[in-house]
């Protein structure tokens, strides 16, 4: 592709190397000297650790260590991005299927698995909590000791967290409703399954520590990892080579703390790098069960919303409270309603840590909420696109009081769905459609700071602590630099992902860093041309406010137009030089939002969905999937249309066959790729089509708002919408595998047949 | 213990003699003793095709092939895909067409379909699809990686 | 993965030997699709591994011989689904080959592997029953033909004695033509492991051969000679009735998580129905041929 500017669609910088296989993940980086690792690991949700006796594994020559909980700092450190809860390793007890009790490490990763399976673990299964229902039981066991939770009232059970956010009156709003309907809604456990597993290494670094982590946020790893080793900021170097697909997994530290002290102990570089099944074990999508009450006037408005949604996290918080926190805030969707209440719980089990993942904690509760809008709508015998049109708010529209009022013209991104799917033209027997709207709430604090350095050739460095996990930042960020500074893409350099070169950035997360990363670049670009204007209007003689600089070119005047070359050159001189932008974005905190602060943009997407069912077998096929974001402005379309395509895909997996699926004792039974189920080439829509509504109406650069998240959230409610307009069977648990669909129908004609009225 | 044995393979058409332990993998001494990263690991089931490499022209899952049955066999990894630097026609329309996105599984995906457009040289969408089916794209640039398939078929040769 | 040795014998009677010597603690390895995973995650440790791959008399192909269409122990299933010997006298045979595993998978894994392995869900084993298909067995005590029928024990079980090596598939190529169809039941389109499998096979005799798999401990053949269900104008009743009594022996596992039993057993009626359908329109059309 041509083109190297805003709105082109260059091809991905670091494309090439993703091409010829020279693109070095963290597995492949050769590391002279390093040993491998392996976790230790039991094969029960939870037991108590009687004793642990490595001898016959340190009898393995090569075998250099066995590291257990004794072998570390006491009282255990522990760590996690909200709660410090996590121990480096299990102490006393494992708390999931998968919790490390040991590390071993050897000259060789077979060595280190061979004594990983001699390491003896003497232990006691005990009772583990693995559902909802299991860990609100009143004799349920605590999956955390009250002592990591001091001072929390709600230290004697396993509700972590209560998240209540409201307006309205919603007893008097049901009072007067016209239509109220209610339904139960499930999402179950869903991996990232980034085809590149989780990986870790470490190694003493003259008189400090380097780190090397598979990670989103390398910058709060470097200081998590100082903490923990008491070691300066400085001497704690983080490379965060790019990652092999995140899609949130990689957002916090996992076994890098246990890698990190494992390095210290022998001395020398130590590497861990992950199985498919152990990244399962590291990583998953918070669960949800939810009740959606909601009722409507005559016309179809909605008058209220009661939302209760319980998460299940897992052993440790991770990040997953808040998820649930800011994920179940914007839970009644784009509408402007009158009241709404909304309870959302963080429940604690026996289960893998769950943490983010694209979407955060908003599409587990989308799906209730906007099957729940459908179950009104034919209660009301209204027409599903038009309720959603009547209750959506506009532009500028307080739809969540207090919070960052609606910011785009949403309506033109659900009334474009709506069109190139043909709503409402007749469809052929055996199919339906459905549609759904999401929002999610983009970043409310950031800090992204950035360099760039314009070289006096005119090339450019662009330093930016974003990690690029395939989303495309390095190439957004490229683009901005060659807009703003004049040079060719392949004359743009992005570093990243290495915590002593780069400078700070919080994380790469909640779709940020097109906004904050890149207005942090477009700011640090026009430091430099401001610089420029200087060097012009000493060049020149003249005035520097005549000077413009613009577009990568320095106009003077009398009108002469001259590339930075033409600037750089004679105004540096015989010595050369450079100039040397610095750029800030800032996003401060608000103490008295429920959130720590109001979102900087909204994600909004529409999809709807055209979907043909096999009445006798239940199989689901997507005829027809059009998914539209309103993304601001697109910098880089096609990188767009990727990011909005794979969201939609990885929906699809969610929708239809993706689950972890438990034995009774909470051991996870489909871990690994032949019983995890993820679509396929062949798993996809007949027609996939996505686009984007650019108003250029967003906080970033040029108008551009985060996207890559939003085609994710109206999935499932569409896809099953489209079933229960194709079958009758409304179904309100996922995945949609064909057993349940084939199940849902034949409940609904027996029900049809007793004549009930459909369910 | 057990002794190494002794093969021989032609690897991206470079004669390779290389000592391998028995229970080795062809994907464990591409990686290891080669130092050919670019066949990557992920699922070790031959589920993800990250592993994918060309053997006697035809695709496997190299976790799946012990290094010791590859003795005397012709292999292709991604990285002879390009010829002295410069990048073959797929190569070239995987990067045009978007089909990259975090690139883990673009080694693989490139090698799936060099075969597939050696077998079917203007593939149909049903060939495309079940002839990609094997390499598994979380990031999900399925559809980009069609069209960089049909931009090279249309466009000639590989 | 665990050490083990390494053989590669050229010759049968060298590979019997080894087999013979070595018994429990010898496996053989052919595609290595099954064992490689199985060698991994620890589930099989033998002492040595036994790669018949090089074998003379092992060497891939299928030709036809008395009668009889033969595919060498060591042909995988890609060859299988595409050789036009198997693809018009065992239609069934060449689609169960062709949705095993991946493209890669298919490269590898031996239709011998297949059936060795004895997986109540292997996709070619129905096939093979209904085609009356032997597997020719090679061992100390000489050549065995083991219709492969009086081959399946149970998962992973089989009639193979010590030291007894596959050296090839026959199926008879029939008199008269059986028009067959293999069909399944997945969890995505993409390729996976069957939950249900069923092949139907249609005579021009009347006589309808129906094996299903993954139902059960090990795939299972029927007949009907009735005439009923090859008949196209026999009544839905007289189909169901016979499919009923078909269908008798399948015990799905509660335990397994692709599926549960009342929907394997419900998916075996519909797959039972929609592959007879197909075998009846294949054999009037003559396709495919």
């Amino acid at each position: 592709m041509t083109g190297s500017r805003v709105g082109d669609s260059p091809n991905r910088v670091g494309g090439i190397d993703r091409v010829t296989g020279a693109q070095q993940y963290l597995a492949d980086l050769p590391v002279a000297d390093a040993l491998h690792a392996k976790l230790v690991t039991l094969d029960c949700a939870r037991a108590r650790i009687l004793g642990i006796d490595a001898s016959e594994a340190l009898a393995l020559p090569g075998v250099h260590l066995v590291m257990t909980a004794d072998d570390l700092p006491t009282p255990m450190p522990r760590y996690g991005p909200q709660n410090q809860d996590r121990p480096v390793l299990a102490v006393g007890e494992t708390k999931y299927h998968g919790d490390p009790v040991a590390l071993v490490v050897a000259d060789t990763r077979e060595l280190a698995e061979a004594a990983a399976r001699l390491v003896r673990v003497e232990h006691e299964e005990l009772p583990a909590v693995f559902t909802v229902a299991g860990a609100l039981a009143p004799d349920a066991p605590l999956v955390q000791d009250p002592s990591l939770r001091p001072g929390d009232r709600l230290a004697g059970g396993n509700v972590l967290t209560e998240h209540r956010v409201g307006w309205g009156d919603v007893d008097a709003e049901a009072a007067r409703a016209h239509v109220i309907v209610e339904g139960r809604y499930t999402f179950p456990m869903v991996t990232h399954f980034a085809i590149e597993p989780h990986a870790f290494m470490a190694a003493p670094d003259g008189d400090g520590l380097a780190v090397w982590s598979t990670i989103q946020h390398p910058n709060w790893l470097q200081k998590l990892i100082a903490g923990l080793v008491r070691m300066p900021l400085s001497k704690v170097r983080v490379y965060a080579p790019d990652p092999g697909g995140g899609f949130g997994g990689k957002q916090h530290t996992k076994h890098e703390p246990a890698v990190v002290f494992a390095a210290l102990k022998v001395g020398r570089a130590v590497r861990l790098v992950l199985t498919l099944e152990e990244s399962f074990q590291a990583a998953r999508r918070t669960a949800c069960e939810s009740r959606v009450r909601t009722g409507f006037d005559r016309d179809g408005r909605i008058l209220f919303q009661d939302i209760e949604a319980d998460y299940l996290i897992g052993a440790y918080a991770d990040i997953a409270d808040r998820v649930v926190g800011k994920g179940s805030y914007p839970a009644a969707g784009p509408y402007t309603i009158p009241a709404v209440r909304i309870l959302a719980r963080s429940i604690l089990s026996h289960t893998v840590p769950s943490t983010a993942f694209r979407g955060f904690g908003n599409p587990q509760i989308n799906w209730a909420v906007e099957s729940t809008l459908d179950e009104g709508a034919k209660a009301l015998g209204m027409d599903r696109l038009q309720i959603r049109l009547r209750n959506l708010a506009r532009k500028g529209d307080r739809f969540i009081p207090f919070d960052t009022p609606c910011d785009g013209d949403w309506e033109q991104t659900v009334r474009l769905a709506a069109e190139r799917i043909g709503w409402g033209t007749p469809l052929p027997a055996g199919r339906g459609r459905g549609i759904a709207l999401g929002i999610k709430s983009g970043p409310t604090t950031g800090l992204s700071y950035s360099i760039v350095r314009l070289l006096v050739d005119g090339s450019v460095v662009v330093y930016a602590g974003t990690s690029d996990m395939g989303q495309g930042a390095r190439t957004v960020l490229a683009q901005i630099a060659s807009q703003e500074l004049g040079a060719p893409l392949d004359w743009v350099t992005v570093v990243m992902g290495d915590t002593a070169v780069v400078p700070y950035d919080q994380q790469t997360s909640a779709s940020r860093s097109t906004v904050l990363m890149g207005n942090s670049v477009l700011a640090a670009c026009r430091d430099i041309q401001g610089k420029l204007r200087t060097m012009a209007a000493r060049l020149h003689a003249v005035d520097e406010a005549d000077v413009v600089v613009d577009a990568g070119l320095v106009r003077l005047p009398d009108g002469r137009r001259l590339t930075p070359v033409e600037v750089l050159k004679p105004g540096f001189g015989k010595l050369g030089g450079e100039l040397t932008g610095l750029g800030e974005a800032r996003k401060d905190a608000d103490p008295g939002h429920p959130l720590g602060g109001a979102p900087a943009f909204f994600e909004f997407n529409c999809t709807v969905i055209e979907a043909e069912v096999d009445r006798e077998t239940g199989d689901v096929t997507i005829d027809r999937h059009i998914t539209v974001s309103d993304v601001g402005k697109a910098i880089n379309p096609l990188q767009v249309r990727m990011q909005d395509e794979g969201a939609a895909i990885m929906g699809l997996g969610h929708t239809l066959m993706e689950h972890y699926i438990f034995d009774e004792r909470g051991r996870i039974r489909n871990l690994g790729a032949i019983d995890y189920r993820i679509p396929t080439s062949m798993d996809l829509p007949r027609e996939l089509h996505s686009e984007a509504v650019e108003n250029a109406d967003g906080p970033g650069p040029y108008g551009a708002k985060g996207m890559s998240e939003g085609a994710l959230l109206c999935v499932a409610p569409a896809v099953a919408a489209a079933v229960r307009e194709a079958t009758g069977a409304q179904i309100r648990d996922l995945p949609l595998t064909p057993e349940r669909v084939w199940r849902a129908i034949n409940e609904a004609a027996d029900a049809a047949e007793r004549g009930e009225a459909g369910s | 213990m057990i002794a190494n044995v002794p093969i021989e393979v032609t690897v991206n058409g470079a004669r390779r003699a290389v000592d391998v332990a028995p229970n080795h993998t062809l994907l464990d001494v591409l990686r290891d003793d080669l130092a050919l990263t670019g066949a990557k690991e992920c699922c070790l089931v031959g589920e993800c095709g990250a592993c994918t490499v060309i053997v006697d022209g035809r695709t496997v899952d190299s976790c799946l092939v012990l290094a010791v049955e590859a003795d005397g066999s012709e292999i292709l990894t991604v990285e002879g895909l390009a010829d002295r630097g410069v990048l073959s026609p797929l190569q070239i329309a995987f990067l045009d067409e978007g089909a990259v996105q975090c690139g883990f599984c673009i080694p693989g995906q490139l090698l799936s379909a060099h075969v597939l457009l050696e077998e079917h040289p203007h593939p149909t969408q049903a060939e495309i699809e079940e002839g990609m089916a094997g390499n598994l794209c979380r990031c999900a640039c399925y559809e980009q990686i069609f069209d960089a398939i049909r931009t090279t078929a249309d466009g000639g040769d590989r | 993965m665990h050490t083990f040795a390494y053989a590669r014998p050229t010759s049968l009677a060298e590979a019997v030997a080894i087999l013979e010597s070595h018994g429990q603690d010898a496996r053989v390895l052919a595609g290595g699709t099954d064992l490689i995973v199985r060698l991994r995650d620890g589930s099989v440790s033998p002492v040595i591994v036994v790669d018949v791959k090089r074998i003379a008399e092992l060497r891939p192909g299928i030709r036809e011989t008395d009668g009889c269409v033969v595919i060498g122990a060591t042909t995988v299933m890609t060859d299988v689904a595409a050789d036009p010997l198997v693809r018009r006298h065992f239609p069934a045979l060449a689609e169960a080959a062709a949705v095993v595993g991946s493209v890669q998978i298919r490269n590898r894994a031996t239709l011998a592997g297949n059936i060795c392995n004895a997986s109540p869900a292997a996709d070619t084993s129905p096939s093979l029953l209904v085609h009356g298909a032997s597997v020719v067995a090679e061992g100390p005590g000489g050549t065995r033909r083991i219709p492969v029928d009086d081959l399946f024990v149970r998962s992973g079980v089989t009639t193979l004695v010590r030291g007894e090596l596959v050296t090839a598939i026959e199926l008879p190529i029939p008199e008269r033509r059986i028009a067959s169809v293999h069909t399944r039941r997945t969890r995505r389109r993409g390729h996976d492991l069957a939950s249900v499998t069923l092949t139907c096979g249609v005579d021009t005799a009347g006589i309808t051969r129906i094996a299903y798999g993954s139902v059960g401990p090990r795939p299972v053949l029927r007949l009907d000679a009735t005439g009923i269900l090859a008949d196209p104008t026999s009544s839905e009743e007289a189909r169901a009735a016979i499919f009923e009594r078909i269908f008798a022996d399948a015990s799905p596992s509660v335990r397994s998580m692709r599926a549960g039993p009342e929907y394997r057993l419900a998916m075996l009626r519909v797959l039972g129905r929609r592959a007879l359908a197909t075998a009846q329109e294949r054999l009037a059309t003559g396709e495919p041929a």
